[in-house]
């Protein structure tokens, strides 16, 4: 646990290279944190990208939701569906072993099409380098496009079965611990539209604990909505939403979604709106959602892949000026927000709006929950320490940058 | 066949960073048939570092006295000790500026009675431990981690960046001032140099497949120095760039000067070249370096 501080490092700093250093606030989201940072000097600058710019910088972040979620999915929070360790703990015998491997190898594979299509839109597999004030600085030639499609259409199989097992590990895990968690209701915070899932997003949506989307403002108005604060127990920002306890990442955005417009992924928000209603709220259901948009993306990534992503501008000239300004996306672990001051050509003030300060203070409610159940009178059960595991991979949280 | 319990241990031990090093580490599977991932927080649920590791991989700066703490415990525990990424070998991004206004500043904020404390600036490791060998790299490339890994000793790594890049090198395009991110789109065959890019992959180790440099983006100098310039004196490195931009470019020098000061470069430049100026630092040799 320690804290960032990018905040301070970057005060002084010419504007224009600041793009160049946030994304090492965080390896795992760099990808978020860099087109956040270059939309937040757009906004300065009064720059537009062109259209093909924001389509291939929503391919980089598709990308970045794959790798995320099939990470959270099959190497941190698997292994609690079936007791073990970890993915890469293997039984002695060797069909344990044989079938370990193949779930292991199958999984990263699926991983890899998310650094892949990193690489691809961004120019890097981490801390990408594309994205820039204005556009992208190339676009994707069709040979390449082609070659990915390939990948995805003959992996997303192998996904949709992955997603499918681990429903099914889901289920039974329910059945043996009897919860699914922190089911009472909360705020949820989305900067995906309902029926237009973007990443590259413009606006937040907040639902109300009855379900209801209640709130819709630009980035720009953030704080006459979100409060947030630290504390002496972590170096974690923690906020609240008008004094309600709120939730963002994969629950929120499926609880604000109405439709993805892919047929795999609209199949399984139905099978789950379903069986589990809509707003769903327990803390679980994170890890189901996430699958969803595992299969969504993938779905989205082809798509997109297919149509035009090689002809016409990838940039637009611009002139720097002072001013204050404000860039938004929809990171794995929801809506991130950069907030530049910027004087004399330099940045004078920054702050980083990190999604995992919206989920504190659900997580320390979750924890609540977990230790009732399992601390008692009697004793402690030996189910508390993996119950406390199984919450905080639930919320997936950033909390080494998410401070305040 | 041997079962997986006679694999060599293998560890990952993260200190202050970003957790891009172990991203990368994951986009590969190379090594799940060659070692035991026995710790590596988040992805193997324990708390505890085992004992007799045989590689233990440390990522992140020594930060806090958490930090040190693992440090120490996970070096006791592993026979070979791998320095994986720029902020484990040189104290990692926290050093980005000299300001003093800002760092003070930073430590107030973070001073919190209930939290690990921090240390007045975040340190390499080698500070503490015995390092066995270096991986230097914003992240190292997940080929990289496996030639660390699996034939350390025989690695032909690229002695610097421009022997993978490609671009031609010519002697009659000769910029007069340094191109930033107004200046368009670069071309693609040429040296960055030539079109008046402030690239430091001419002093920058090699081995990252020229990554940023092909598709048009400068060297920022996230391997650190190319051998010759190991150990050296700060003035030592920004000179040779001197030089090259001299030779290769009519860009007033001030220009340079300034352009070398950058923050961009301090990123990683200035970290490295800070790293040598503690004198209680041991020597990095090229052998130990990948």
């Amino acid at each position: 646990m320690e804290m960032r501080g990018f905040s301070y490092y970057v005060q002084g700093i010419p504007a224009e290279q600041i793009t160049v250093i946030v994304p090492r606030i965080c390896g795992v989201c760099s990808t978020a944190h860099q087109v956040a940072s270059v939309k937040a000097l757009e906004d300065v600058f009064g720059v537009t990208p062109p259209p093909l710019a924001t389509e291939i910088r929503e391919v980089l972040l598709l990308g970045q939701l794959i790798q995320n979620q099939a990470t959270s999915l099959f190497i941190f929070t698997m292994p609690d569906r079936v007791n073990a360790s970890s993915l890469f703990e293997m039984g002695d015998d060797q069909e344990s072993k044989a079938r370990q491997f193949s779930l292991a190898q199958m999984s990263l594979k699926i991983r890899k099409i998310g650094t892949d299509l990193i690489s691809l839109a961004g120019g890097q597999f981490i801390h990408p380098i594309k994205t820039v004030i204005g556009g992208v600085t190339s676009s994707i030639p069709r040979e390449k496009a082609d070659a990915m499609i390939k990948t995805i259409e003959e992996l997303l199989p192998v996904a949709v079965d992955l997603v499918d097992n681990y429903w099914q590990m889901s289920l039974e895990m329910v059945d043996r611990i009897g919860t699914w968690g922190d089911d009472e209701p909360t705020y949820y915070l989305a900067s995906t539209e309902a029926d237009n899932f973007r990443l590259n997003s413009n606006q937040l949506r907040v639902m109300c604990n009855e379900g209801r989307q209640c709130h819709t403002f630009a980035p720009q108005e953030y704080e006459n909505y979100i409060n947030i604060e630290a504390s002496d127990y972590s170096y974690a920002g923690i906020s609240d939403f008008q004094g309600h306890i709120m939730r963002a990442n994969s629950l929120a955005r499926i609880n604000l979604t109405n439709s993805f417009g892919t047929p795999k992924a609209d199949a399984y928000l139905k099978r789950f709106d379903e069986a589990y209603g809509k707003p769903a709220h327990a803390i679980l259901f994170f890890d189901l959602c996430r699958g969803i948009e595992l299969v969504y993306a993938l779905e989205k990534a082809k798509q997109m892949l297919e149509t035009d992503l090689q002809n016409g501008e990838a940039m637009v000239r611009y002139q720097p000026r002072d001013g204050i300004g404000f860039g938004l996306v929809e990171a794995p672990r929801g809506p991130l927000i950069h907030r530049y001051e910027v004087e004399n050509g330099l940045i004078k003030n920054a702050d980083f709006i990190i999604p995992t300060v919206h989920n504190m203070l659900a997580i320390r409610r979750a924890l609540m929950v977990a230790a009732k159940r399992y601390v008692s009178p009697e004793g402690i059960s030996n189910e508390l320490a993996r119950a406390v595991g199984r919450v905080v991979r639930a919320f997936d949280p950033c909390i080494a940058c998410a401070t305040k | 066949m041997e079962t997986p319990k006679d694999l060599p241990k293998f560890a990952v031990l993260q200190l202050s960073g970003c957790s891009g090093c172990e991203v990368s580490l994951l986009n590969s599977d190379e090594w799940i048939s060659n070692f035991q991932l026995v710790y590596m927080p988040l992805v193997v649920s324990t708390h505890k570092i085992p004992e007799d590791i045989e590689v233990l991989l440390v990522s992140g700066g020594v930060r806090t006295d958490e930090d040190l703490h693992n440090l120490r415990k996970g070096a006791s525990r592993s026979k070979k000790l791998i320095a994986v990424g720029t902020c484990a070998l040189s104290g990692g991004v926290a050093q980005i500026r000299e300001g003093h206004i800002s760092r003070e500043s930073y430590l107030d904020s973070s001073h919190r009675l209930r939290l690990p404390s921090m240390l007045p600036r975040a340190y390499p490791i080698d500070k503490f431990v015995h390092v066995d060998l270096y991986l230097p790299g914003c992240p190292p490339t997940p080929e990289l981690f496996i030639t660390a890994l699996k034939e350390a000793e025989n690695a032909k790594i690229a002695s610097i960046v421009c022997q993978e890049c490609g671009r031609k090198k010519l002697t009659d395009m000769r910029p007069t001032s340094i191109s930033g991110p107004r200046s368009g789109t670069p071309d693609p065959e040429i040296c960055l140099i030539n079109q008046g890019y402030l690239c430091v992959g001419t002093s920058t180790r090699g081995g990252c497949g020229a990554l940023c440099t092909r598709p048009g983006h400068a060297c920022v100098g996230c391997r650190g120095p190319a051998n010759p310039y190991l150990n050296k004196d700060p003035e030592f490195v920004l000179d040779n760039l001197r030089r090259v931009f001299t030779r290769m470019t009519d860009i007033p020098i001030e220009e340079i000067n300034a352009a070398l000061a950058s923050p961009w470069l301090s990123l990683f430049l200035g970290q490295f070249t800070d790293y040598t100026q503690d004198q209680s630092l041991p020597q990095r040799t090229k052998e130990k370096m990948i």
